[in-house]
């Protein structure tokens, strides 16, 4: 069952700039990465989803429910990750994070303290004085700390250091382990690929490609056949290249990471 | 319809702009309260005979009859309507449009609170300011008059004068906060919010130096608070105050339904 559903999104800002006729959706328990250069839409459409921006034309719903006229209700089961994050300036991490709980009327406590020490923030500072990285945690704190079913993160490890990008990756994987639904735009392609399902690649406001993360690599995926000169030379070759050996012909398979994909998609041609 | 948490939030973020402008409402109060005196009365009045445009210009005008005219003369040209017309402009940009603009109404936004209550409770934080200042302003009013000359205030009068001055703010603050609700550029928020206000008090300045000039006033909303009007008990000034109370309702009820309706670019 499909939970986010964006149905023919189109918004055009003028100069090929905008989203053009966007549709994908990210199933139940689902996590799905939302790939793009930068300017590519990516956070248009997110926009559209939390209700920030009304559709030109089309359709976005979360849980049956519009995301433009009923954002109130959608946002009550959503948690999101600002892809600039901008708080308010004058307040301490510690006093933000108790507005935002005050606010939206629950009660965190528990969840907070976990994902600040997992994050290892010290949330004691004022924002305006705390580095980019801490900021960014702040927003991920301030994401989950809600236990959401439906988390929506615009580019969510920027500005982490490799070690909190892979603390974030373990978070997101045991959310989605928890039957979380999760749709997360991202440049990070290891993160995406050890995280997501199914990927979606947008390009100048439309998506060129969408597939499960395992067929993305199948298509791009290509295989040679070498005859050696004899059985134990082709033996020793398919053990150094981990190809498979059948008598003296050996065939090799290169796989192109995600990444090579991507310059596939986007390579040799300028987007802006 | 309202946010708690937001309103006290907010609440504190007016609490400087309202000490400030309080300290120095008490100061001008007091010192032109405590100016009330027949032999000082002769200085001012020979200042006016010098140069009876600027003093007009900011209402400031000859032989005020009593304390209440006195207070009129020198306070509700000038002091009484700058201070309180800075507080909401500086407030109502902040509330909505400085948010959107720096992009922190995310934080607003991305929660389960309707758009319509974030707008309203911004609104009720700006009323509540003008509603604090105005009030403050009336007890320094009575205390300075009551303490310097206990026969000589008329307090019913004084508080129907104030009540005409509130609704002045609220419509001001009605300008300030549509601008804050329609732009999400605090660039032009700020031009509109302050620009209107600004501009009208200027051609309230110059309606007031009289001759052709005069006909300025027809063209500035601070023509419907008329403080001599309301003292003298006509009703048209009476009449006039209740349009700028009406308005000012019209005014944030459009600013909440524009901001329900428009695109956050955050």
């Amino acid at each position: 069952m499909s939970v986010i559903k964006i149905e023919n999104l189109v918004r055009d800002y003028g100069g090929g700039k905008g989203v053009f006729d966007i549709s994908f959706h990210v199933n139940q328990g689902e996590a799905f990465g939302f790939l793009g250069p930068n300017g590519a839409g990516k956070t248009t459409t997110i926009r559209h989803l939390m209700g920030f921006l009304k559709p030109k034309s089309g359709k976005c719903t979360i849980d049956g429910l519009d995301c433009w006229s009923e954002r109130d209700k959608v946002q009550a089961r959503l948690g999101y990750i600002p892809g600039e994050i901008s708080f308010f300036d004058d307040m301490t991490g510690t006093e933000f994070l108790r507005f935002i709980a005050e606010y939206r009327k629950i009660d965190t406590r528990n969840r907070m303290e976990e994902l600040l020490e997992r994050f290892e923030l010290d949330p004691k500072s004022k924002i305006k004085k705390m580095s980019k990285g801490m900021k960014q945690k702040l927003g991920i704190v301030a994401a989950f700390m809600h236990d959401p079913d439906i988390l929506i993160l615009d580019e969510p490890t920027s500005g982490l250091d490799p070690l909190m990008q892979s603390r974030f990756v373990n978070l997101v994987a045991e959310e989605k382990e928890n039957g979380k639904t999760i749709l997360m735009s991202s440049h990070m392609f290891e993160e995406v690929e050890r995280t997501c399902d199914r990927i979606g690649i947008i390009r100048n406001g439309r998506m060129v490609a969408i597939d499960s993360a395992a067929a993305l690599h199948e298509r791009h995926t290509r295989s040679y056949t070498v005859t050696l000169e004899s059985e134990a030379a082709a033996k020793a070759f398919a053990a150094d290249f981990g190809g498979i050996c059948n008598g003296k012909k050996v065939t090799v398979a290169t796989k192109q990471s995600l990444e090579e994909i991507f310059m596939n998609y986007y390579g040799g041609e300028k987007n802006d | 319809m309202i946010n708690m948490a937001l309103y006290k939030r907010e609440m504190k973020g007016s609490i400087k702009l309202l000490i400030i402008f309080g300290a120095i409402i008490t100061m001008y109060v007091s010192i032109i309260i405590n100016m009330y005196d027949p032999q000082m009365m002769k200085t001012l009045d020979s200042f006016v005979e010098v140069m009876p445009e600027l003093m007009a210009s900011v209402g400031m005008k000859a032989n005020a009859a009593n304390l209440l005219g006195f207070m009129v003369s020198y306070l509700y040209g000038f002091i009484l309507l700058i201070f309180p017309m800075l507080f909401c402009i500086l407030r109502g940009n902040a509330l909505i449009a400085k948010y959107v603009d720096k992009g922190s109404m995310v934080s607003l936004a991305a929660a389960p609170v309707k758009r319509c209550t974030i707008a309203f409770t911004q609104m009720k934080v700006l009323v509540s300011g003008i509603l604090l200042l105005i009030l403050y302003s009336t007890i320094v009013e009575l205390i300075c008059a009551k303490s310097g000359f206990p026969e000589e205030l008329d307090i019913k009068e004084l508080f129907i004068l104030n009540g005409g001055l509130l609704c002045l703010h609220l419509f001001i603050g009605g300008i300030c906060f549509l601008s804050s609700c329609i732009f999400s550029d605090t660039k032009y928020s700020v031009a509109f919010g302050a620009g209107i206000p600004a501009f009208m008090y200027v051609l309230q300045m110059l309606a007031n130096v009289g001759g052709d000039a005069e006909k300025a006033k027809y063209f500035t909303f601070f023509t419907l608070f008329s403080p001599d009007g309301i003292i003298a008990g006509k009703s048209s000034a009476i009449a006039s105050a209740f349009v700028l109370f009406a308005g000012a309702v019209m005014l944030y009820a459009l600013g909440i339904v524009i901001f329900e309706k428009k695109d956050l670019p955050i």
